[in-house]
């Protein structure tokens, strides 16, 4: 329970940017996913499994991402997610503009304070 | 490329919703196995580890649900999926499916029906015609709004020559005998400037058309052109006609073109057989002045760059031009000018009135499309409301508002969608019967009433709006949201609200169909009348034969000889009492006034060409003097017979033996004929004279003929005399005097048929909504029934209580259908040949069928429902 205030969702609109950062490393399944994703944000950002399987049918079908079937590591079959050349550049587009917009957004909040 | 895969994609997941899901229900299972692995690995067990999953995860169902509500083939599948239990629920219930569904046809056929014949007479705009942007009808007329229609050869030649923003052709009728082959066929013709098809813009299926030096000399050019149906009827549709020397008229012409499938001139209906250069008319219709006389119908077709209203002023400016170049003057306030309209194919006054006249009768169709909307919006809301469990359980079990509204208005437009196609069929099996219908006249009607692609979207698209406006208010009444009270609801006392909407939906329908009704026995009463009004001479008894000697290229001397000859040879004939000739037959007489001067004073008359016999023939009595004799022919001095209204007016001490002038020729009148029907049989007393066919020489007459026996076994005799004489000659068009006459009823026929059909569909759907109402009851009351019976209340009490209560209703709609209709007959008031619109016994008779009707749609569900064990009425629910 207390973790779980300190978690959020995540903010809306990056999900999709999240994924991808995620994939760009190697490919993963689902929760290999939103467990980096959880990690890697300390735990603030908490995905709902709902939201990332709708966001894997957009990515697929914006040719951003593509799935196959494999086993996984742990001899499991998995759903695999591979980022595609189209996805590798959303990514740099992305972070661009993510930063821009994040370091606008901080400049105006200190401006503000 | 992501496009594609859009594409692709959602097919894939279309044609394979399984496969889809479970894929993704596996990608699930896999996501929860690695989240209870994460849990265990935090020291939970492993059950503990998999609830915890769970609990993360949330419903696996849900889930599915959200990922699947993704991707555009979920709104398709979506609609597949209504579609699909659209179908499934309509399919449950095949009875209440099929009468839905006939009824949405019948009140759909009867629009579309309707539509086909306004769209074949007055939308579809030049049968044959594909570029009609530009093409203008050009109409002489005045500034004190007369319009003259027609106008001479002159008057074409002088606007043609000089105006600048539009080309303009000319054409007029002509009745031709076209001889091939030794065989002679009647045709009818149209005399057109060599420009006619090039402004059309249409092209000749074989051949070519007119050049334009074959319209320069008077007779120079004697070649044709014939319509497709023609060459294949009359020609064998061979390649070889083109060439081929014919007679026509009497005069040898060649065929040059064939013009191309469904073209038969430019005014819908009036079919046109062949096409001449004007410059033929000396040798086609050698009485009629060409330059002068007013027999050409104008139209022009706006240049580039030019617009209609720019064609208006300078033809209209051109008008006045010449009246002022030929010295014409005109009364104060009056100039001439010229009317410009977008070229339809229907002569140009007639166009609005037939449009007026089509109005009317869409509007009593659509009274049958709101009664059967009404109908289905009754019977709907009735199945919703048996339905309403089944619709709370659905949205209890988590379906949205919109959701619910989706599916049952899919189910809505799926009916209406097979009403309207319903409805295409019962328009083209009606039309296909209109055009079968013959036509009392020698016009050359060809009419081509069945429904097009228009027509078909017509009936869709307003099938379809019928649909949303019938079937929307029950659906969102039926997809309210409160499910809780529905759950609980419970069928006696509910729906009160439902119910009473019902019946007055019935009730509306029963005023409506009963207004239609009264007005088709209005037409039917007028119309026994009008076949009752005595028209002054003996109908019944006499066979008639348009003769036309002027379209086989006779001369005056060889055609009066023709008409001595076919007298004589008739007049042999077992069975044949009198035998006369008439310009124009009784009933259709419809003249342009004409005047006569008797001392100074100046009369407006009507008059008739008639021959030695006529009044014997029709048995019209001659009171005063003598009819015609033989010997007023064109050398002896100038006779006249007038009507008894006439000689009453001028000479009421005697008529006969007193003198007027006629077109300046000093007439004798030698006798008075009792009044007659001229030209309509509610005229009222025309002032009419009669002169002899000798003296007022034309050359086309009516033949008439009375016999002893069946006039239409006459028929046969009289074209074996005809071509006894000259075997040249077309078969001519044989009637009896009562067809002939018949088309001075067709309106009150046509409005009776129309009318009283869909007076009947009214009907008919009224019966099916009683019934429908009174079924629906009477199974929502089947619990009160059985414990009034079982209180003992005997069964034909029960009847009386059930039916006494459908025609309660019933009664009310018929008071209200009284009171309508009593409103709604004056504006037919004009048509019923002084029948009372407000006529009591039509009313009754009407009332009476209804209150039959009623009973029997309301007995039949009663009768039912008593019959009904009471036992088991308790048991239900």
């Amino acid at each position: 329970m207390h973790e779980d205030q300190s978690t959020t969702d995540v903010i809306q609109g990056t999900l999709d940017m999240l994924i991808l950062k995620a994939l760009s490393l190697e490919p993963m399944h689902g929760f290999g996913i939103a467990r980096r994703i959880e990690q890697t944000s300390r735990g603030v950002f908490k995905v709902n499994p709902g939201s990332l399987l709708t966001a894997f049918q957009r990515l697929e079908r914006a040719a951003l991402i593509d799935a196959e079937w494999r086993q996984s590591d742990k001899g499991r079959r998995a759903k695999y997610y591979r980022l595609t050349r189209a996805g590798r550049q959303q990514l740099e587009v992305e972070t661009t503009n993510w930063t821009r917009r994040a370091s606008a957004v901080a400049r105006l909040l200190k401006a503000e304070g | 490329m992501s496009l594609w895969r859009q594409l692709t994609r959602g097919l894939s997941v279309l044609t394979n919703r399984t496969a889809a899901d479970r894929e993704l229900d596996d990608e699930v299972r896999h996501f929860h196995e690695e989240a209870a692995d994460a849990h265990v690995a935090r020291g939970l067990s492993p059950a503990e580890a998999a609830r915890a999953a769970r609990m993360e995860i949330g419903s696996a169902t849900v889930l599915r649900e959200r990922v699947r509500d993704y991707g555009w083939e979920n709104t398709v599948g979506t609609l597949l999926a209504d579609a699909r239990f659209a179908a499934r629920m309509l399919l449950k219930t095949p009875v209440f499916t099929v009468i839905l569904v006939f009824v949405i046809s019948l009140g759909s056929g009867a629009v579309t029906t309707i539509f086909s014949g306004m769209n074949a007479l007055v939308l579809r705009p030049l049968p044959g015609v594909s570029d009609v942007d530009g093409l203008i009808s050009l109409r002489p007329a005045r500034t004190d709004g007369t319009v003259l229609e027609q106008g001479s050869y002159d008057y074409y030649r002088y606007l043609r020559d000089r105006a600048g923003t539009v080309d303009i052709a000319a054409w007029g009728r002509v009745s031709l005998t076209i001889t091939a082959g030794g065989e002679g066929t009647a045709a009818y013709g149209n005399m057109v400037s060599a420009n006619y098809f090039d402004l059309l813009r249409v092209r000749p299926a074989l051949g070519r058309f007119f050049a334009p030096d074959e319209d320069r000399i008077p007779g120079g050019h004697p070649v044709l052109v014939v319509s497709h149906a023609f060459w294949n009827s009359r020609l064998g549709g061979l390649a070889t006609a083109i060439g081929q020397r014919v007679l026509v008229n009497g005069t040898g012409f060649t065929i040059i073109g064939v013009a191309p499938e469904g073209f038969e001139g430019i005014y819908t209906g009036l079919r046109a057989d062949a096409w001449v250069p004007l410059m033929m008319q000396p040798q086609l219709r050698p009485r009629s002045n060409l330059t002068t006389a007013s027999w050409l119908w104008l139209f022009g077709r706006v240049r580039d760059g030019a617009t209609m209203e720019a064609s208006r002023q300078e033809l209209s400016a051109l008008a006045v031009a010449r009246a002022a170049d030929q010295a014409q003057t005109f009364p104060p306030g009056t100039a001439p000018t010229v009317r410009v309209a977008a070229l339809s194919g229907l002569p140009n006054g007639e166009g609005r009135i037939l449009l007026g006249f089509m109005s009317v009768l869409l509007a009593a169709a659509g009274l049958v499309l709101l009664i059967a909307g009404v109908n289905v919006a009754a019977i709907l809301s009735a199945r919703y409301s048996a339905r309403r469990r089944e619709l709370a359980v659905r949205a209890a079990l988590g379906a949205g508002r919109s959701r619910l509204l989706r599916q049952l208005l899919t189910e809505v437009l799926a009916l209406f969608l097979l009403g309207a196609l319903g409805g295409f069929v019962i328009a083209h099996l009606a039309t296909a019967a209109l055009e079968r219908l013959p036509l009392p006249s020698n016009v050359p009607v060809s009419l081509e009433l069945s429904p097009d692609i228009r027509v078909l979207a017509f009936a869709i698209g307003v099938s379809l709006l019928a649909g949303l406006a019938f079937g929307l208010g029950p659906a969102l009444q039926a997809a309210r949201k409160d499910v809780a009270p529905r759950l609980r609801d419970d069928s006696a006392g509910a729906g009160q609200r439902r119910t009473l909407m019902s019946r007055t939906l019935i009730v509306g329908q029963l005023a409506l169909s009963l207004v239609l009704l009264v007005a088709a026995g209005l037409f039917i009463r007028a119309l026994t009348h009008g076949a009752r009004i005595d028209p002054g001479f003996e109908v019944a008894g006499v066979t008639t034969a348009a003769i036309e000697p002027e379209a086989w290229g006779y001369e005056d001397a060889k055609a009066r000889r023709f008409y001595a000859t076919l007298r004589e040879r008739l007049s042999g004939l077992p069975g044949v009492l009198t035998v006369s000739y008439t310009g124009r037959l009784p009933l259709m007489m419809g003249s342009s006034p004409d005047t006569i001067t008797a001392g100074d004073a100046e009369v407006g008359v009507h008059t008739a060409s008639i021959d030695v016999d006529y009044f014997a023939a029709l048995r019209l009595p001659v009171l005063q003097g003598r009819a015609f004799l033989r010997t007023d022919d064109e050398r002896a001095a100038p006779v006249a017979v007038v009507n008894e209204t006439l000689a009453r007016k001028l000479w009421p001490e005697g008529a006969v033996g007193r003198t007027f002038r006629f077109r300046d020729a000093q007439t004798t009148i030698v006798g008075v004929a009792r009044d007659a029907k001229y030209a309509t049989l509610d005229e009222t007393r025309p002032a009419f004279v009669y002169f002899p066919l000798a003296q007022q020489w034309q050359p086309n007459q009516v033949l008439l003929v009375r016999i002893t026996g069946d006039p239409a076994l006459f028929a046969a005799a009289i074209q074996g005399a005809m071509l006894a004489i000259d075997p040249t000659l077309p078969r001519p068009r044989v009637n009896t005097l009562r067809q002939a006459t018949g088309i001075v009823l067709l309106p009150q026929r046509a409005a009776a048929i129309v009318t009283g059909a869909l007076g009947a569909v009214g009907l008919l759907l009224a019966a099916v909504g009683l019934y429908g109402i009174m079924a629906f009851t009477a199974g929502r009351r089947r619990r009160e029934i059985g414990i009034r019976m079982a209180l003992g209340a005997g069964r034909s009490e029960l009847l009386r209580m059930m039916v006494g209560e459908g025609l309660r209703l019933a009664g009310s709609g018929i008071l209200f259908g009284l009171v309508f209709a009593a409103g709604a007959s004056r504006l037919i008031a004009g048509w019923l040949f002084n029948v009372n619109p407000l006529d009591a016994a039509t009313y009754l008779a009407m009332s009476s069928v209804f209150v039959l009707v009623a009973l029997i749609a309301t007995y039949l569900p009663a009768r039912r429902a008593v019959k009904a064990d009471p036992l088991a009425a308790l048991r239900v629910e």
